[in-house]
């Protein structure tokens, strides 16, 4: 009986090896005609075969191959797994082959974008003390996501303390120390659902102390929502220098993110002056253009988070005020016009790992976001760096169990055979086949900020890519740059001065824990993976794109 | 380290004899001994005999023997010990009761002898491993300069050593550090994934267990590597962004009286210095020494002094950049116009192996000190020297702006004008 069906297997997937091979060098004949050679990922032979490799399920080692390419064959063998048997009570196998899985994603998408439901991630950013964690808490009871009595629990929690204005926060600051002091100071995560869209939100941390981990949640993110607080003085000491009001900004802004909603907070501080209120937008405004903002993706609206004000409606008498002179769209509205970026499906899957945990049962949880390609159940992925593999178990997007994730999700994996020491925060999981690149030096162009103390060759700094912060120096300076067409300015300056471009070549220092190497690729390759901050005791200094690894 | 005898003459030559005790002299004695001094110290050779009926002997015998130095080595076995992410597995030995941590540091010099003894033959090659108590006699081949033997000066005044501890700790990762005069050594790299908080309670439960198993690896570590009830231990520094170091030191509070660990509790009470940074690596040292609660207790201190200098000097680079140079050709045309108020200089610098380099170097500090100025040298084995060695090792804080293209310009001409003199003497002759 087993025997049978054994060799039923084995027939089927000889018959399917077959085929996908054959598959697979016409796609590589078709993509290697089509690419320019500009990428050389696309245009390399090795990334379609690891794409192709990842299909490889199981398979007999002969496969009868008369016109194929043998190398590729053997390639695509190479991943035959000898080791899943053994493995397969607790490794599910792939339900998908790759190119049916990305057709499947394809048509998803697009069914999503008809019905009109698309999913985003949302990073609310802003000074400390804005009123973040509490217009999320707020937000999420209003929209029904927090029930009546973990609202009545944190109120009654809140006001025994004698913080009862933190009980909106604490819907979304869990820790016993976040609580204690009042402040956020890791990322929180929650998920909630607008009529049209399906929105992922990172809480960020606004104290200056806690900006890694910021850093950490804007590089999941798609969109921001800033949130500033407008009662007197508070804005002013947000929004000058050295404030979080600016630095998250620039910090998202270099992350990637490109739409943005202000949301002027608080505004029943100042009796829901229009003034004020119009003040706040006009000194934003120039700012944001500056930081790179488009005017038309910058979005701006009055709210008052603790009374629940122009969230989701403008009924009750808290909304008086503010209906007489405000008709613009409610910041829910907003939410709901905020348009997903483009995602990268096709190219090989990246998730940097930004929180690792014991997950249910026996295995080991890390989530993260899928910055590029798809991911399923039963693939195999390999942690970068190191030479470890994990079969991932089950997907969790938005605590709903999938078989799958397209680029954009911020997801939890359950992995299997894997050693959890191997995980640390920062690796990057990606395909077996197509690892990410591990770089220990590098060339960056960088935009720098308003700094203090200029960049001279040799500068210690920290680098932040992803949730991962490492020291680096700043080994060479290769060239300033002209900040708008990017030309060579002056070749090996001695200093680079603030507010000025600059190519420059980066070091990660050796550190006894982490060796030094880590998982980065060039921008031109992967836009999400080559992106860096620098930073210099506790202040930005610049900003970059990763240009070439040099080792 | 203790002089035992010294016979210098006016002119440099002679010899100087000394006994080191403990790693920090290990890294004196690296940086005072160069390629081609001799170095005579005792050692242990195994010596082959044949006798006349042709049978090898062999025998270990304790000599004393004089090389011509071809090379030197030194490791300090703190910083190679690296990373072993689950602490408790390593040694439980208990420096805090053992007083003074053990030498771990090693000095390895190699050359060929040139002092014959019935043993061993002339030029036959020799590894000397240099250790404490034993004598080391240092000649030097190009005779002591002014830094050679104001560095034998140094490592001869008694007491000196304030020791600090530092522990530059973040959520789930820390460094043990051991700071002396002239060497900072990381004893031990903690690193413990902690789940952080998600949002559900679930990820904050499980981010408070793991925030506490962390506090309690930390703790164990804190005893094995830190010797705090040594009485030359003057300051432990507990570093951190955000308030971990707060949590750490409450946590230790109340596990020393949970243990009523009486030594420990008044360890912590007089010595623990709490300074915030701004990131977890332990490239914030310098911060830490340039912090305000550590230069008031410690600024006499060297490493202190260097912390300090180097931060006047990136602080100057901000404000007026014509008065902070930089790179060795640089900073020698500062000298020369004796524009120099205070000169960094890289200990590593005058270990170069050509000699020729070492001498502008020691050109360059006498020129500074000639003038009055300050010279401050940094020793590579601190935090803030490695930090110099990256900005080419040399910097200058000058006590008047100048111009570096204008100074380069000037140069050209100078030397155009020599050219065309020597040109001019050639066709005149």
């Amino acid at each position: 009986m087993i025997a049978n069906i054994f060799i039923h297997y084995f027939i089927c997937s000889a018959a399917r090896e077959r085929e996908k091979a054959q598959k697979l060098l016409a796609q590589r004949q078709l993509t290697e005609a089509k690419a320019p050679a500009s990428s050389s990922r696309a245009a390399s032979p090795m990334g379609n075969l690891a794409r192709g490799g990842k299909k490889a399920t199981p398979a007999p080692k002969s496969v009868p191959a008369a016109n194929l390419d043998q190398r590729q064959l053997d390639l695509a063998g190479l991943n035959l797994v000898d080791k899943e048997p053994s493995k397969a009570e607790e490794a599910p196998n792939m339900t998908f082959a790759h190119d049916k899985l990305l057709e499947e994603v394809k048509k998803t998408i697009e069914a999503q974008e008809a019905e009109g439901k698309q999913r985003l991630s949302l990073v609310v950013i802003g000074h400390v003390d804005a009123g973040k964690s509490t217009l999320m808490g707020r937000l999420l009871y209003e929209l029904g996501r927090m029930d009546e009595r973990t609202r009545l629990a944190n109120e009654r929690n809140s006001i025994k303390v004698g913080k009862s204005s933190f009980s909106w926060a604490w819907g979304l600051d869990g820790t016993t120390e976040e609580r204690e002091r009042g402040i956020t100071m890791d990322v929180a995560l929650e998920s909630f659902a607008t009529t049209k869209r399906q929105i992922t939100v990172l809480d960020a941390p606004g104290h200056r102390e806690f900006i890694p981990n910021m850093i950490s949640g804007a590089s999941r993110a798609d969109c921001a929502l800033l949130v500033v607080d407008a009662s007197n003085g508070e804005f002013e000491a947000g929004f000058q220098r050295g404030g979080q009001t600016r630095e998250h900004l620039v910090l998202a802004r270099s992350l990637g993110v490109a739409q943005v909603i202000v949301a002027v907070n608080k505004l029943d501080q100042v009796e829901w002056n229009n003034d004020r209120y119009d003040d706040i937008c006009t000194l934003l405004r120039p700012f944001l253009v500056q930081s790179g903002f488009h005017p038309s993706k910058t979005t701006f609206v009055p709210i008052g988070a603790m009374l629940g004000v122009n969230l989701v409606g403008r009924e009750g008498d808290d909304a008086k005020q503010l209906a007489q002179w405000y008709k613009g769209p409610t910041l829910v509205d907003l939410l709901d016009k905020l348009e997903p970026p483009q995602r990268d499906i096709a190219t090989p899957v990246r998730i940097p790992i930004s929180n690792i945990f014991k997950g249910q049962g026996s295995g080991t949880s890390v989530s993260g976001r899928l910055l590029s390609g798809v991911v399923q159940v039963g693939e195999r992925l390999r942690v970068q760096p190191g030479d470890e593999t994990a079969v991932v178990k089950s997907i969790e997007v938005e605590e709903e169990n999938v078989p799958w994730a397209a680029a954009g999700s911020n997801l939890t994996l359950a992995l299997v055979s894997v050693d959890p020491i191997q995980l640390t925060i920062g690796s990057v999981l990606c395909p077996l086949l197509d690892p990410v690149p591990l770089a220990s030096t590098f060339t960056a162009r960088i935009l720098i900020f308003d700094i203090q103390v200029p960049i001279i060759s040799g500068a210690m700094v920290e680098l932040f890519h992803h949730s991962r912060d490492v020291p680096a120096t700043i080994s060479k300076l290769i060239a300033t740059l002209d900040r708008t067409s990017g030309k060579v300015v002056k070749s090996n300056p001695r200093v680079l001065a603030k507010v000025s471009s600059a190519e420059v070549q980066i070091t990660i220092r050796p550190t006894g824990s982490s060796g030094r190497s880590i998982p980065m690729e060039p921008y031109a390759v992967n836009k999400a993976m080559g992106r860096i901050l620098i930073r210099r005791e506790g202040e930005t200094i610049a900003a970059g794109i990763v240009m070439d690894i040099l080792g | 380290m203790k002089l035992v005898n010294r016979h210098i003459d006016k002119h440099g030559t002679g010899h100087v004899t000394l006994r080191p005790e403990d790693d920090e002299d290990m890294w004196h004695l690296y940086n005072l001994i160069q390629d081609g001094d001799s170095v005579r110290a005792p050692a242990i050779r195994r010596v082959q005999k044949v006798s006349s009926t042709g049978s090898v002997d062999s025998q270990r015998l304790r000599l004393n023997l004089t090389l011509k130095v071809t090379r030197v080595d030194f490791s300090s076995s703190g910083s190679s010990s690296t990373a072993a992410p689950a602490a408790g597995s390593d040694d439980a030995a208990d420096p805090s009761s053992a007083g003074q941590p053990d030498s771990t540091a090693a000095l390895h010099i190699s050359g060929p002898i040139i002092v014959e003894n019935q043993h061993v033959r002339l030029g036959a090659f020799h590894t000397l491993d240099i250790e404490v108590q034993r004598d080391v006699r240092i000649e030097k081949y190009e005779g002591w300069d002014s830094v050679a033997i104001a560095r034998v000066d140094e490592s001869i005044v008694p007491g000196k050593g304030a020791e600090v501890a530092a522990l530059v700790c973040g959520e789930g990762t820390a460094a043990f550090c051991l700071l002396s005069q002239h060497m900072t050594l990381v004893t031990h790299r903690l690193s413990l994934p902690i789940p952080r908080k998600s949002g559900s309670s679930s990820g904050a439960t499980q981010h408070e267990k793991g925030l506490n198993k962390f506090y309690g690896t930390l703790f164990d570590s804190f005893m094995r590597h830190v010797p705090f009830a040594n009485v030359g231990l003057k300051a432990i520094v507990i570093a951190s962004p955000g308030w971990v170091r707060d949590s750490v030191y409450d946590y230790m509070v109340a596990e020393a009286s949970r243990r009523g660990d009486k030594v420990l509790q008044k360890a912590l009470k007089d010595k623990v210095i709490k300074v915030h940074i701004s990131s977890p690596h332990v490239h914030s040292l310098v911060e830490v020494l340039k912090s305000p609660e550590i230069v008031s207790q410690l600024k006499e201190t060297k490493f202190a002094r260097e912390g300090i200098v180097l931060d006047k000097f990136f602080k100057m680079l901000g404000t007026d950049e014509m008065r902070a140079w930089y790179g060795p050709d640089h900073v020698v045309l500062a000298a020369d116009r004796g524009a120099i108020g205070t000169l960094l200089i890289s200990d590593d610098l005058f270990r170069a192996s050509n000699p020729e380099t070492r001498k502008k170097y020691v050109a360059v500090v006498e020129a500074v000190q000639q003038k009055g100025g300050e010279v401050v040298i940094f020793s590579t084995m601190h935090e803030s020297g490695q930090q110099l060695n990256q900005l080419t090792g040399i910097a200058a804080i000058l006590t008047f702006p100048l111009d570096i293209e204008v100074v380069e310009a000037e140069e050209r001409e100078e030397a155009e004008r020599i050219r065309l003199a020597k040109e001019g003497e050639a066709d005149g002759g």
